[in-house]
């Protein structure tokens, strides 16, 4: 018997071109035998798992921070916008950005990110320079640095393969987990404002209040208007909140 | 019998670059809804409206392109079979109000969002993801745009923002609601949110 071989490279191509669709097609036959009902059942892959053995307390935690945020911090957030200018506003919205400047270094430096640690130094250099003190950003007009995603400990932590642990929700700071918690520690100890490590000599207690006072109020207009968008959709606000925080922290650690 | 070889090939060429069109298609139909719906917040013939109006047609918009039992469906996954008939018939309706409520409400005293919808990927051949940037106040959100091939057409079946997903984020809740409570529960909690004017009442967990 006669075996003819193939020796046109154009033969070779429409060979290679059929096993490359082929394999295609069996990939989307398999993908819509499906039926629509079965569609509508398939477990949903992201966020299906949350650990979470302290669920009384967090609920209990959840309710407590809800209370403080709508009672107590949105008339004080209401009062602050009502007072303040919009260009006010962001510019200290920006000021204290900026100076957590040390806390995005690390956690880039951690991953090894080098191109985002580059960016973050270069955006605050100019912004503390050229921006006065960080409260304007001429760095998003500059070429290459454009603003980036911020990173954390918590996050250089994940992406070295570290559990989140159970699910918990802190006083006053909301959603979290033992592994953001301590990265959360981690990030208070490389920034030169906090203590235990803050730059600054003779910290009074009432300067160290004010400062992280007026830093949470500046903060919260942004955080409570997400909040508030979250809750008033959500059919149970705890678990909502619960499968937001981890999605959105498992895609910051995956990206 | 190459001959017949050369032209299989060229025919399973044209299936691929009529998928590559489909996807085009899907992208232009989802920035047409989107600016469309937009169109019916902030066009000036829109101002004068109250937001159930506004509600209203955004929500003509988007049934005339999608079909929002979909992603609704999506969500609330094997929890349907627990509800009866009429349950599953008012939860659908519920919802769709809740979502374009929280929609309208979300936009309220913003600038227009600018929308720009980016890469198309096929994930199989009857799922595709569209990828859109959205700038709001200044802020630049991502948002994926997920859609299936059904018996109705193409349909969006998730949205993810910032990572997070609206169906995966809704079918926890609602796993946790049925866990211990019915239909009849999810209906009142429905309603009880509709029926807040504002959105930031106080919660009840």
């Amino acid at each position: 018997m006669k075996i003819r071989k193939f020796k046109s490279p154009l033969t070779w191509t429409a060979l290679f071109s059929l096993v490359t669709v082929s394999a295609f097609a069996a990939q989307g036959a398999q993908g819509s035998a499906m039926s629509d009902e079965d569609f509508y059942n398939e477990e949903v892959v992201s966020a299906t798992s949350i650990y979470d053995p302290f669920e009384g307390m967090n609920r209990y935690t959840f309710e407590f921070n809800d209370y403080v945020y709508m009672k107590v911090l949105q008339p004080i957030v209401d009062g602050y916008t009502a007072i303040t200018p919009d260009p006010v506003e962001t510019g200290a919205s920006n000021f204290f950005r900026n100076l957590k400047y040390p806390v995005r270094l690390v956690g880039n430096l951690l991953q090894g990110r080098m191109q985002g640690a580059w960016v973050e130094t270069g955006r605050f250099v100019v912004n503390s320079t050229v921006g006065v003190a960080g409260i304007m950003t001429p760095a998003d007009s500059i070429n290459g640095l454009a603003p980036i995603k911020p990173e954390d400990i918590g996050q250089a932590l994940g992406s070295w393969g570290i559990g989140e642990g159970p699910y918990l929700v802190l006083p006053l700071l909301g959603p979290s987990n033992l592994r953001d918690l301590g990265g959360m520690i981690g990030d208070r100890a490389v920034n030169p404002l906090k203590e235990p490590f803050s730059l600054i000599d003779d910290w009074r207690w009432e300067s160290h209040l004010a400062l992280s006072g007026t830093e949470f109020i500046v903060k919260s207009p942004d955080i409570l208007e997400r909040y508030k968008q979250f809750k008033g959709s959500a059919i149970d606000p705890y678990s909502s909140m619960k499968n937001g925080f981890t999605q959105y922290r498992r895609g910051a650690i995956a990206e | 019998m190459l001959h017949y070889f050369y032209r299989f090939i060229i025919l399973l060429c044209l299936i691929a670059g009529s998928s590559v069109s489909a996807q085009e298609a899907q992208r232009e139909k989802l920035q047409s809804t989107i600016d469309a719906a937009l169109d019916a917040i902030y066009s000036s013939g829109s101002s004068s409206l109250s937001d159930q109006e506004k509600q209203s047609k955004v929500r003509q918009v988007v049934e005339a392109n999608y079909d929002l039992d979909v992603i609704i469906r999506r969500a609330i996954g094997r929890n349907w079979r627990l509800m009866s008939e009429a349950e599953q018939e008012e939860v659908l309706e519920l919802v769709k109000q809740l979502v374009l409520k929280a929609y309208v409400k979300g936009l309220d005293g913003k600038s227009r969002p600018k929308v720009s919808l980016g890469e198309v990927t096929s994930t199989s051949s009857s799922r595709m993801e569209i990828q859109s940037t959205i700038v709001l106040d200044g802020q630049t959100y991502y948002v994926l745009y997920r859609l299936r091939e059904m018996h109705s057409g193409w349909q969006i079946y998730d949205i993810v923002a910032e990572n997070v997903s609206v169906v995966s984020n809704y079918r926890e809740q609602l796993d946790d609601h049925f866990r211990k409570g019915s239909g009849a529960e999810l209906i009142a909690r429905l309603k009880e949110l509709l029926q807040h004017e504002e959105i930031n009442e106080d919660t009840k967990i």
